[in-house]
């Protein structure tokens, strides 16, 4: 093994290191359980395609928590909190949608009579 | 030759990874680049706008370096995530203020329909007043007339009976419904007795039948009252039965402006 060999060997098991050591990211997993709850507070469901994203992604990071990857876990929870608060805001919009929808009906129902009237 | 292998090995490796890592780059890159700058967004949802920066500044960072693809992908994934939340929210904003517009819209419409409706009822009250009226009513050269017999006084007084309470009140939704019409109520007697009680007697219940009226809420400007005593009788004074018919109270009405003919 030559010198520079060693020195690359060397760099790659502080590398490694640096991995293992990473925490567990518990305060991450809470928050995103967090998202993912107030996703469904508001109607959502695993028809909303980012919730059901969110959900299998904190199932992974927990599963990566179990294998000793803390860092593919912190990644997955940081990833899946996102997915799911766009969730909630798709939910939310959608909502919206719909009340501006029922709104506009009764608008048009409202003119109508009063033309019938007219 | 064999270091050679040894630094290019993770190169290729770097290159194959990062085919992904530059894709999701470029679609973050895009994202933030059309938030960054609406001013509906930035208004909407300025933090997430910021961390859409803040993550894709992270993501180009990462890029500068070999090895970290995967944090790469990761925080441009997060940049695009952030920025279609920002998107999200403003919709979600445009969308309330919409539903505000469109609710006062609703209610203005639902009480312009009340009233509508009211109006209709009241017009339809109105034309059937104006037919009752018009079957209790005479039209005559003084315009529209409507007779109390004597039946509704009280013999030899000026005291309403019971019985006049559905015809006077009848008047009153008459008159509330036309509210620009005024009359002018006319006593008359038959020709027994004195001429000077006579004339005080009809004046008297013309009278009554404008207290009447007032107490239900007719403005006693939209009345005139006048006694006429024994003049003008409807029929001879020969007979009980003629002198009974002479004994009355007439309503004249003016037309729908207010305007009354003159008095005899």
């Amino acid at each position: 093994m030559n010198h520079r060999n060693a020195l690359f060997l060397l760099t790659a098991c502080t590398l490694l290191v640096a991995c293992a050591t990473d925490p567990v990211p518990d305060e991450q997993l809470r928050l995103t359980r967090q998202a993912i709850e107030q996703a469904e507070a508001v109607g959502g469901t695993d028809e909303v395609a980012e919730l059901a994203l969110a959900r299998n992604k904190t199932a992974q990071a927990e599963a990566a928590v179990q294998d000793g990857d803390n860092k593919r876990a912190r990644l997955l929870a940081e990833q899946a909190e996102l997915d799911a608060r766009l969730a909630e805001a798709k939910v939310l919009t959608q909502k919206s949608d719909e009340q501006i929808a029922e709104l506009t009906r009764r608008i048009a129902r409202l003119r109508q009579q009063l033309g019938d009237l007219q | 030759m064999k270091s050679l292998f040894w630094m290019l090995l993770p190169l290729s490796l770097v290159g194959c990874a990062s085919q992904e890592a530059s894709e999701a780059l470029a679609r973050a890159e895009a994202a933030y680049l059309s938030v960054k700058d609406d001013s509906d967004v930035l208004r909407a949802a300025p933090k997430d706008v910021v961390r859409s920066g803040e993550s894709l500044g992270r993501a180009e960072r990462f890029a500068g370096y070999w090895g970290s693809a995967d944090d790469v992908a990761h925080y441009a994934y997060l940049s695009e995530r952030y920025a279609q939340i920002a998107r999200e929210h403003t919709d979600l904003v445009e969308g309330q203020a919409r539903q505000t517009r469109l609710t006062m819209e609703r209610d203005r419409l639902r009480l312009a329909l009340q009233e509508a409706r009211l109006l209709t009822a009241e017009q339809q009250g109105r034309w059937l007043e104006d037919q009752m009226m018009a079957l209790a009513a005479t039209e005559t050269d003084r315009g529209l007339v409507m007779t109390l017999g004597d039946v509704l006084f009280q013999a030899g007084s000026a005291q309403l009976s019971p019985s006049a309470n559905r015809t006077l009140l009848r008047l009153v939704r008459f008159l509330n419904l036309n509210p620009k019409r005024t009359i002018r109520i006319e006593g008359y007697s038959d020709n027994r007795g004195q001429a000077a009680q006579n004339l005080e007697l009809s004046r008297l219940r013309a009278q009554a039948v404008a207290d009447f009226l007032a107490d239900l809420g007719i403005d006693p400007a939209r009345m005139i009252v006048q006694g006429y005593g024994e003049q003008y009788p409807l029929t001879e004074n020969a007979s009980a039965r003629g002198r009974a018919q002479n004994r009355r109270v007439e309503i004249v009405f003016s037309d729908a402006q207010g305007t009354l003919a003159p008095s005899r």
